[in-house]
């Protein structure tokens, strides 16, 4: 059984817990020794100084985890020893040679259990075969040596850290030993590294650094600070450059249980370029393995300040899910693309209420042949029926108006790609204005047959001359006695069905909200939602996603992508453990909603706390807890 | 095996590279310096010969890792030149008071491929005319420390003077043999020391404090252990050499690829005052060869000169009173931060690329 537990995990980062406590440990820094106040680490290490005349095969350095006294009885372990460590280098240049990594391994395997937990992997060896005996072990804990040497090398240093963590189960910590800067703590702790120490804090003290969050500076000339060493005589440097240290992973656990890691991290990397090509370069080439480990359910506001918020993984992730599970009603014949507004959802702001009248004196009782499209950066579209869903519903950006060429280009990417969803006879009325649209209007104009009306060129969509010009076009189209025999579906099917397909996956929603759907309930409280009078689902106001009653989750089992396998007809207790599970979709999210599946038959629902992914390589701890058990008749 | 092949040939190619640039001839050096006699304080005279240097520095196996003083040493000797040389010396140096020799070939005195028999002999005679010359150290591996040897110096000089000194290194096979390949195990050590003592001679081990490839907490630890094995063989002083780095070994590579840091001096300071609490009566001679620089044992460059004072005075006095004054520098703490982390994480502490752009 290993020693930790993962919980809210965000790309790689995620955070530790004691396995038996649940007491949070990381992200965390650990003290290189027993210092008087151990307030705010994580562990110290404890070790005979000076060095004893004892046996030299025993190795007594321990490290010790700093848990709250009345926790120790229950935890599994309270502290790990530093048992064996490979015998570095070959002789030639700096990486270990193969037979001495080799002679390692099999001395840590053959330990006994008690001094497994702490593994040393030289970063050139990340790739050997023998990792994996490691893995299968209960080891808890790798200290990954090397990686700094990659420091300057944001390709060789992305491609290291996605490698070591996709190789290993996420219940296994990684501590990056040695002097890192805490300016770029929350871009490791979101490639997977867990712990850092306090060497900095002695290093920096002595060669005189005043360490700051945002970069590091020289004791003569530093930004002032009012902590209680910087205001002691003489001033305490260690004192506060430890502080730092402390309050840096202080913040980062906080974003991390707030959902809004990411957004830390792209403000940090703000102050290195390296640092800034290497989330770049992991959001272009490792953009799925980022993407499965991202909660795609939240309510946390996203902050867009920078180039890297256009491919952050939620966002790519959204717009993947538009373009593979949404489908839009067969029936639509007009389509309407809208700018977005600063307020979400759009439909509550000042612009969209002008829209929404203007659309309704254009087109009358048809209402139901037209979709609408909202073009917006970074998300690129989102059909009407998505805009209360997250991350819609809740992203910022600081300007609106002005695109980038990959801005461009990626929304008239993914717009082709929804509009050949529509019938070539759908007519497109381009209610937008300015240079960043009409781009996007004539990238894709060349690709697509269908006829596309403007009605806001001249003018803000807003203005009443735009306004006047939508309503007339939408009028003109439905007098066409084509268009108004065919009847699409009510707004609010949509919406669910929509919803439904984003979040467990195509073809749900269809299956489950068709016949006579009626929505009771009023926000701030979850609606309701009977089909034929019957209670199947709640839909969120938190997230604006639904909850499926187990009863009827039973209906989508086949479609839905969010299975996990449990191994037993029945579950006990609120949790589902690793052992229990059998096999968990790929595509499930930390946070999704999932249905557990015994035979084909769903008997719990439940909320994930890792990934699909990872859900499979853990081998103890809790993967998803359960929601509602649903008793099988038999 | 009592050698390590992959260490073995990447020696022997930097020794084979380095050779060509050894000197051709050199006289007898020689000066004088204060010492700690067992009888007391007194005085060392030190003779350094031009023999062709040591055995197996030249061998196949390329010698130790961390030994330069091959490149020092001519390549043919003229022994009547040595002899004569040293006959003179001591008849203008040796006065009144208690002198320690040392006979030193930087390589072994009692390797007859070195000093042919008659020239060992002809040596110890000439020494053996002074009375107040109490201690002779020589130098040698344990390989030639043979009961010839022994019963031919026994023939010449009163054994209890004679001191040999043999640089064991460390008492842990695994270190000799992939650290330092020394080409011995502690085993052969112990049958030579043993041979030694019994032939009523005294045996002086070097102990070294931090070869490659072991951190600076796991030396400490080793030079410990290794203090206590060779005291449970009778031995009465040992001499703890903290690693100084020679040119055209591998150690200066592995120092040059900034991925050792020379011992600290306040890790001597512990090891001095570890053993001397542990073992009083035993000779501690600690000579700090490059103090203070990066080559040698040094701290943050304020304390230096005074800790290298204080263990100098150690040595000469063996009173552990002069280690125990405190003494404070800001650096004592970066240096166990230091041990720590270069344990846990031994190729990379020296790297802060982050920092230092
Ligand atoms: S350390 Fe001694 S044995 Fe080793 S090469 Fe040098 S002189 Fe020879
Ligand atoms: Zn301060």
């Amino acid at each position: 059984m290993r020693s930790f537990q993962p919980f809210s995990q965000q790309g790689f980062a995620r955070i530790l817990a004691e396995t038996r406590t649940h007491f949070p440990l990381s992200p965390g820094l650990i003290s290189i020794e027993q210092l008087k106040s151990i307030d705010g680490y994580s562990a110290f290490f404890n070790f005979p100084f000076p060095p004893t005349y004892s046996d030299m095969e025993i190795n007594e350095y321990s490290l010790e985890w700093n848990l709250p006294e009345k926790k120790k009885d229950k935890a599994l372990f309270t502290s790990f020893t530093l048992s064996s460590q490979p015998f570095y280098p070959s002789y030639i240049s700096c990486n270990i040679s193969s037979d001495d990594f080799t002679n390692y391994v099999e001395t840590f395997i053959s330990l006994p259990e008690q001094h497994k937990q702490i593994f040393t992997l030289p970063l050139s060896w990340i790739d050997s075969p023998f990792i994996d005996e490691v893995i299968k072990k209960d080891v808890s804990l790798i200290v990954l040596t090397g990686l700094p040497s990659l420091f300057n090398n944001q390709r060789k240093l992305t491609e290291a850290l996605v490698s070591i963590r996709t190789k290993l189960p996420p219940d296994i910590a990684l501590y990056l030993p040695g002097h890192i800067s805490p300016e770029i703590y929350s871009f490791l702790v979101y490639t997977g590294i867990d712990f850092f120490d306090n060497s900095i804090a002695y290093f920096t003290s002595k060669k005189g650094y005043f360490l700051t969050s945002k970069g590091t500076f020289s004791l003569q000339n530093h930004p002032s600070c009012y902590c209680k060493d910087c205001m002691s005589s003489p001033p305490n440097i260690f004192g506060h450059n430890e502080m730092i240290l402390k309050n840096n992973l202080a913040e980062i656990r906080f974003a991390l249980n707030s959902g809004t890691l990411r957004s830390l991290v792209e403000q940090d990397i703000h102050n290195s370029v390296t640092f800034a090509a290497a989330l770049r370069q992991i959001d272009r080439n490792y953009s799925s393995a980022f993407r499965l480990r991202t909660p795609v359910l939240s309510s946390s506001p996203i902050k867009c300040i920078g180039e890297e918020s256009l491919f952050r993984p939620e966002i790519t992730e959204f717009r993947e899910r538009v373009k593979n599970r949404f489908v839009p009603d067969s029936n639509s014949k007009i389509i309407v693309l809208l700018p977005c507004s600063a307020r979400k959802p759009y439909s509550f702001s000042r612009s969209h209420m002008f829209f929404r009248k203007a659309v309704k004196e254009g087109i009358g009782k048809f209402r139901s042949i037209l979709s609408e499209l909202i073009i917006t950066s970074p998300l690129a579209v989102v059909p009407r029926e998505l805009e209360s869903i997250y991350p819609a519903k809740s992203y910022d950006i600081p300007v609106a108006g002005l695109w980038n060429n990959e801005e461009i280009e990626v929304t008239s990417s993914l717009l082709l790609e929804i509009l050949s969803k529509y019938s070539s006879d759908t007519t497109i009325i381009n209610h937008t204005y300015g240079e960043g649209y009409s781009n996007i209007i004539e990238t894709i104009r060349t690709e697509i047959p269908n006829r596309i009306l403007s009605t806001s060129q001249e003018s803000s969509p807003t203005s009443n001359e735009s306004l006047s010009n939508l309503t007339l076009a939408l009028k003109e189209i439905v007098s066409d006695s084509q268009n108004v025999q065919i009847q699409g579906r009510p707004t609010i099917m949509k919406h669910l069905q929509a919803v439904a397909d984003y979040q467990f996956g195509r073809g749900v929603g269809k299956k489950l909200f068709s016949g006579i759907i009626k929505i009771k309930g009023k926000y701030p409280r979850d609606r309701q939602i009977f089909r034929e009078k019957e209670h199947i689902a709640n839909l969120r106001s938190t997230d604006g996603f639904l909850t499926i009653l187990p009863q009827h989750a039973q209906e989508i089992v086949s479609l839905s992508y969010n299975n996990l396998e449990f191994g037993d007809e029945r579950v006990s207790g609120s949790n589902i453990y690793a052992p229990g599970c059998l096999n968990a979709d790929k595509r499930i999210h930390p946070n999704d909603d999932i249905l557990v599946v015994f035979n084909n038959q769903v008997i719990a629902t439940g909320t994930a706390v890792v990934s699909g992914e990872d859900m499979n390589n853990m081998t103890s701890g809790i993967l998803a807890r359960v929601k509602k058990k649903h008793k099988v008749k038999k | 095996m009592k050698i390590n092949k992959s260490l073995a040939e990447e020696i022997l190619k930097i020794r084979e590279s380095t050779l060509p640039t050894r000197k051709h001839s050199r006289k007898v050096t020689h000066w004088k310096e204060n010492h700690r006699l067992r009888s007391g304080e007194g005085e060392a005279l030190v003779f350094i010969l031009p023999t062709k240097g040591c055995s197996w520095a030249l061998a196949k196996s390329g010698g130790c890792s961390i030994c330069g003083y091959i490149y020092d040493n001519p390549q043919e000797s003229n022994f009547d030149m040595i002899v004569s040389s040293i006959k003179n010396t001591l008849r203008r140096t040796i006065e009144e008071g208690k002198f320690s020799i040392k006979v030193f070939t930087s390589g072994s005195f009692l390797d007859e491929r070195e000093l042919p028999l008659e020239i060992q002999t002809s040596i110890i005679q000439e020494i053996a005319k002074y009375d107040q010359i109490e201690e002779v150290v020589l130098e040698s591996r344990p390989e030639y420390i043979t009961d010839k040897i022994l019963q031919n110096l026994a023939k010449n000089i009163e054994m209890s003077k004679i001191e040999i000194a043999i640089g064991l290194e460390s008492a842990n096979n695994r270190i000799l043999k992939n650290s330092i390949n020394k080409g011995f195990f502690w085993e052969d050590f112990e049958k030579s020391a043993i041979r030694v003592l019994s032939s009523g001679a005294k045996v002086k081990p070097y102990l070294l404090f931090k070869p490659p490839f072991v951190s600076e907490y796991d030396s400490i630890k080793d030079v410990l252990q290794s203090v206590s094995k060779v005291v449970s063989l009778g031995i009465d002083t040992v001499s703890i050499n903290a690693m100084s780095i020679h040119r055209g070994t591998l150690l200066s590579e592995v120092f040059e690829e900034k991925l050792y840091r020379s011992p600290w001096l306040w890790s001597l300071h512990v090891i001095c005052k570890e053993i001397k609490q542990k073992y009083p009566e035993i000779r501690i001679i600690c000579d700090i060869v490059a103090g203070g620089k990066e080559r040698g044992a040094h701290n943050c460059g304020t304390c230096d000169s005074e800790i290298i004072r204080k263990i100098q005075k150690f040595t000469l006095t063996q009173n552990i009173d002069e280690l125990e004054e405190e003494m404070l520098c800001n650096c004592k703490e970066e240096w166990k931060s230091f041990l720590v982390l270069e344990k846990i994480n031994i190729s990379d502490y020296l790297h802060v690329p982050y920092l230092e752009k």
